[in-house]
């Protein structure tokens, strides 16, 4: 892993803060989140201290600090969906698997992350999972479209 | 010179505020204008002498001719300017604004129809203290936001309360964080990165979520703190709360005085109330230009001076007990006692961080009254010579200031840890490395300086000599200059290899750190402990100083030595050295003891002093039988035999056990005094409350025990008394004179030798974390809590040999002897080096005498069985 990350690394100028985003966006491409350990590769790279490159990561909603599962699973709280209840399916999805969004289930089976819009508000309430699209989704589908993913 | 000056003079342009013309200097902010004006702005993000924020839009403006609104401190004036600063929309807008922040803090206390009489009604039945009334924050009566409430004639909060619950934060060192306080103005992550580069604040997450917080929210010891506690001065609100005298109340007396912790001197501002002190800390509402202090300045005097340990009687040792008596009494018992030990076989230990009108006192009592040169400051440098010699250098070459670290275009720091044992000093660097400076790092190890540093180069511990010289002898190289002898011979000697494998460095980085050098038109050189304290140190006085010639000039190239404790040079100026009176005359000059026999009007001994190392190992009936310490010291085994022992301290220590009596000493904050700073300059400290007891200062302590003993000439009736007889004798204003050397100096080829039996090189940290000798980590729960000292931190080379893992326990072995630490790995330590911080318990353990002779000793480490 460290060797990927310096390879990385190496492409940009060494102290250089205005290198931070571009960074941390290819670190992600490469492990799927940004570890604690990558962050303090980072920092002493580029010398901007942890604190502050958590302070970004943390305000884009692109990154994700928990590897991926091996499916995730997107809710759509945009307009359309918030109002049909996307809400509901979320609460009700947290309760089903056990996380918050942000995070992975232990088992790495499915990694949650909220939305704000999929462009298919026509369905909404929408869930999505990898690239399939579940359309006009209830609390009682939820248990039947989680079971087609292992 | 002034004429350059007169053409750079600012233009002066005029504006209009309030209706009130003025001329105010071009390019400063319309905010700035206003506060030379006395014109008041509602502000709560804005902080002086940092970068334009503007981030809480209280401070907006209307002017004449200009679409809007606009943020008085971020906008700059022009010529012809119309602002005004109030008016009805003005105050609606800015109402919005805080009425906003308002609906996520608690305003019971801001906003409340019976706010003014609710003091009135906080009486309680109780005989115990009660805080009743809505009392939500230890900053009540200290508040920017309360002020706003008032300036705004704010009277209630349209929006719903989104109070946010959180967790306050109890468990930090020093001071508590409630972030259901925090308004986000941004001031302490501000102050954090921006002014003191330290990086562990930052704003985290998004939107409504926002904190301000660390990386994965982990604590701020962990995030790498410093505890400057700069977040704490500058915090409009209660959400940084220093532990230290919360819930007190506001200060009614605010003290300017100086800090003698360490010789950077710092001017400190000190709140207290009645006679005792709250904090040390900004004086209320002056929140936006708080004086920069480091852990100690900032949290460590009122702790020690109101310790519920501190003693206040002089007690006496009456069959293995402590027992109050009176002060006449104890005096007289002191006096009857020194009679029996005139002579060489009395001593005395000082410290360095007492004012020199004390430590003259001390020198002058043990010399002409108990006929002894053994005279001394605790933890003085191994090298007897060294401070002479800087003396003399600065004699020549006056310290650069502080402020002029950046003056030059590279700063070349060589084994200092300034980020600990002189904070501020560190600042300035990491500020000049900030401002786009070459920083230049040399030390035993990789430490936080080299993380604002443009090169580091590591050189193994105790080889300073190897390092100077090789650097020296590139440096000669590149600038085709004859190599000086010491250093062609040491070529000569021994090939490549060998040397990189002795020094642990390699030689393209020492030609690299040459170059740099070689290219800087002007380097300002630093040198830590790691030079200093090292019975070699007036080597590599000698070897800096020689490349510093080289390099450009003395006159060009400065040197900035930074000593430790709070007042060694000036301690040492005025005498407190076995072998120097006051202004470093000879004692065994002929003509100077004269001089100083005829001043004092006495007869002056002739014998040779030792210094507080070897008064400790000579304690024996035909050595040292007396001894009197002044503040605390390491606890040695030594001080069993001595016959009479008498302490001055502000506390009983392990140290007091082996004293027959103890005296109540007064701390800085108690009592009047001079310190001469890291600059050179002379630094008055007042008294700030009054002392406890009958604690007093050394200098009036010693007064009565000469009277006591029918004495003459100790007839002081104030401190600046004795500050007025140093002063007719030695010159404190520091004329310039000639340096001596004009060529370069001659170098011995003497250094720190490893071993085979005991191949580990443990670095020591010299510790500074202690008033007179009164260790804080045993003092102060907090300062325990962050200094991690008594750890024995190894490099993950060194404990792959070991069964023992990371956080378990090992055995440290040396020829002194032996004991178990816990061992943690650091990261920075190369190869075969291990670091620690030692307590006053683990010092026997690196030397026979009361401090290490340098700051590395030969180890072995095994486990424990």
């Amino acid at each position: 892993m460290a060797d990927s990350l310096n390879n990385l690394l190496s492409k940009y100028p060494q102290n250089d803060e205005g290198s931070l985003i571009p960074v941390l966006q290819q670190t992600q491409g490469l492990y799927g989140y940004i570890s604690k350990e990558a962050i303090e590769k980072i920092s002493s790279y580029l010398r901007v201290s942890r604190s502050t490159i958590f302070g970004v990561t943390s305000f884009y909603s692109q990154f994700r600090f928990n590897p991926p599962g091996r499916n995730s699973i997107k809710i759509c709280l945009g307009t359309a969906c918030h109002v049909q209840g996307g809400d509901f399916l979320l609460n009700a999805l947290q309760l089903e698997i056990g996380i918050e969004p942000g995070q992975t289930t232990e088992d790495k089976r499915f990694d949650l992350t909220r939305v704000a819009c999929l462009g298919c508000c026509a369905l909404a309430p929408v869930m999505m999972v990898n690239n399939d699209i579940h359309s006009r989704m209830s609390v009682i589908k939820i248990r039947e479209v989680l079971k087609k993913y292992e | 010179m002034t004429e350059v000056i007169e053409k750079k003079k600012i233009k002066k342009i005029s504006i209009t505020i309030d209706g009130k013309s003025m001329m105010v200097s071009e390019g400063i902010t319309i905010l700035e204008a206003a506060r030379k004006a006395g014109i008041y702005i509602p502000t709560l993000c804005y902080l002086d002498n940092l970068p334009h924020y503007g981030g809480c839009r209280l401070c907006m403006v209307e002017i004449k001719n200009s679409k809007g609104y606009q943020t008085a401190c971020t906008t700059p004036v022009c010529q012809g300017m119309e602002i005004i600063t109030k008016t009805a929309d003005l105050q609606i807008l800015r109402r919005d604004i805080l009425e906003l922040i308002l609906s996520e803090h608690t305003f019971t206390c801001l906003i409340c129809k019976d706010k003014n009489d609710c003091s009135e009604y906080m009486h309680s039945t109780r005989k115990v203290g009660v805080t009743t009334g809505c009392n939500f924050c230890t900053r009540n009566g200290d508040c920017e936001l309360q002020d706003l409430v008032e300036y705004l004639e704010l009277k209630d909060v349209r929006f719903p309360i989104a109070y946010r619950g959180l967790e306050p934060v109890k468990d930090n060192p020093f001071y508590e964080l409630d972030y259901n306080l925090c308004v986000l103005c941004g001031r302490c992550v501000r102050i954090c990165n921006e002014e003191r580069n330290s990086g562990v604040l930052a704003f985290v997450q998004r939107g409504n979520a926002t904190l301000v917080g660390t990386a994965f929210l982990e604590s701020q010891k962990d995030a790498g703190c410093e505890y400057c506690g700069a977040c704490v001065d500058v915090c409009p609100t209660g959400s940084i709360a220093e532990k230290m005298g919360s819930w007190v109340g506001c200060p009614d007396n605010s003290t300017i005085t100086t800090c003698v912790l360490c010789p950077v001197g710092c001017k400190m501002n000190v709140n207290s109330k009645g006679n005792r002190i709250i904090n040390v800390g900004p004086e209320p509402g002056k929140r936006t230009a708080p004086l920069q202090l480091c852990v100690r300045g900032k949290f460590v005097p009122g702790d020690i001076v109101h310790h519920p340990d501190r003693i206040n009687k002089p007690l006496l040792k009456k069959e293995n007990r402590w027992v109050e008596i009176a002060w006449d009494d104890a005096i007289r018992y002191i006096a009857r006692n020194l009679e029996k030990y005139k002579g060489s076989q009395f001593g005395m230990i000082g410290s360095a961080q007492d004012s020199i009108e004390n430590n003259y006192i001390l020198q002058k009592f043990t010399r002409k009254v108990m006929k002894s040169n053994n005279v001394d400051l605790l933890f003085s440098y191994p090298g007897k010579n060294l401070l002479k010699k800087i003396h003399e250098y600065y004699n020549a070459f006056p310290p650069i200031g502080l402020n002029k670290i950046e003056s030059a275009d590279t700063i070349f720091v060589i084994g200092s840890q300034a980020y600990s044992s002189h904070p501020i000093v560190e600042n300035r660097i990491r500020k000049a490395y900030k401002n786009g400076k070459q920083v230049v790092v040399a030390h035993t190890h990789n430490n936080r300086t080299a993380d604002f540093s443009n090169l580091f180069v590591n050189f193994n511990p105790g080889k300073e000599y190897s390092f100077l010289s090789m650097l020296m002898a590139y440096i000669s190289v590149v600038l085709k200059k004859r190599l000086p002898d010491s250093v062609r011979e040491l070529l000569e000697n021994s090939n490549q290899r060998k040397l990189e494998r002795i020094g642990g460095f390699r030689m393209e980085e020492i030609e690299q750190f040459a170059r740099t050098l070689v290219k800087s038109r002007k380097i300002n050189i630093i040198v830590g402990e790691w030079i200093l304290r090292s019975p070699e140190s007036e080597n590599s006085f000698n070897l800096l100083i020689n490349i510093s010639r080289l390099l450009g000039g003395l006159e060009n190239n400065r040197v900035l030595f930074l000593l430790d404790e709070g007042n060694r040079y000036g301690g040492t100026l005025v005498g407190i050295h076995p072998d120097y009176f006051a202004g470093f005359a000879r004692v065994h000059n002929r003509v100077d003891h004269n001089k100083w026999a005829g001043l004092w009007n006495t007869k002056l001994p002739h014998q040779k002093g030792l210094s507080a190392n070897e008064m400790i190992k000579n304690i024996s009936n035909d050595g040292i039988r007396a001894l009197f310490v002044m503040g605390d010291m390491p606890p040695h085994k030594n001080l069993a035999d001595l016959e009479f022992m008498v302490q001055q301290n502000m506390f009983l220590s392990q140290t007091s056990d082996y004293a027959n009596i103890v005296l109540p000493l007064c701390s800085f904050t108690e009592t009047e005094g001079h310190i001469i700073d890291v600059e050179r300059s002379l630094k008055k400290f007042t008294p700030v409350i009054k002392p406890p007891g009958l604690a007093r200062p050394a200098w009036a302590t010693m007064q009565e025990i000469a009277e006591g003993m029918r004495q003459d000439g100790f007839g002081y009736k104030r401190a600046n008394m004795i500050l007025s007889e140093i002063k007719s004798v030695i010159d404190l204003s520091f004329s310039t004179a000639e340096f001596e050397s004009k060529r370069l100096m001659s170098v011995n080829r003497t250094e720190h030798r490893k071993s085979n039996k005991f191949p580990v090189q443990v670095i020591i940290e010299p510790n500074h974390f202690h008033y007179m000798g009164n260790l804080l980590s045993a003092l102060i729960p907090d300062m325990k809590a962050i200094r991690e000292e008594s750890v024995l931190f190894v490099s993950e080379k060194l404990l792959r040999d070991l069964t023992a893992r990371d956080g378990e326990k090992v055995r440290l072995i040396t020829t002194f002897g032996k004991k178990v630490f816990k061992v943690k790995i650091m990261s920075g330590l190369n190869g075969k080096a291990a670091y620690i911080k030692p307590t006053w318990d683990d010092l026997p353990l690196f030397s026979d005498g009361l401090s290490p002779e340098r700051c590395v000793v030969n180890a072995k480490i095994e486990d424990v069985d």
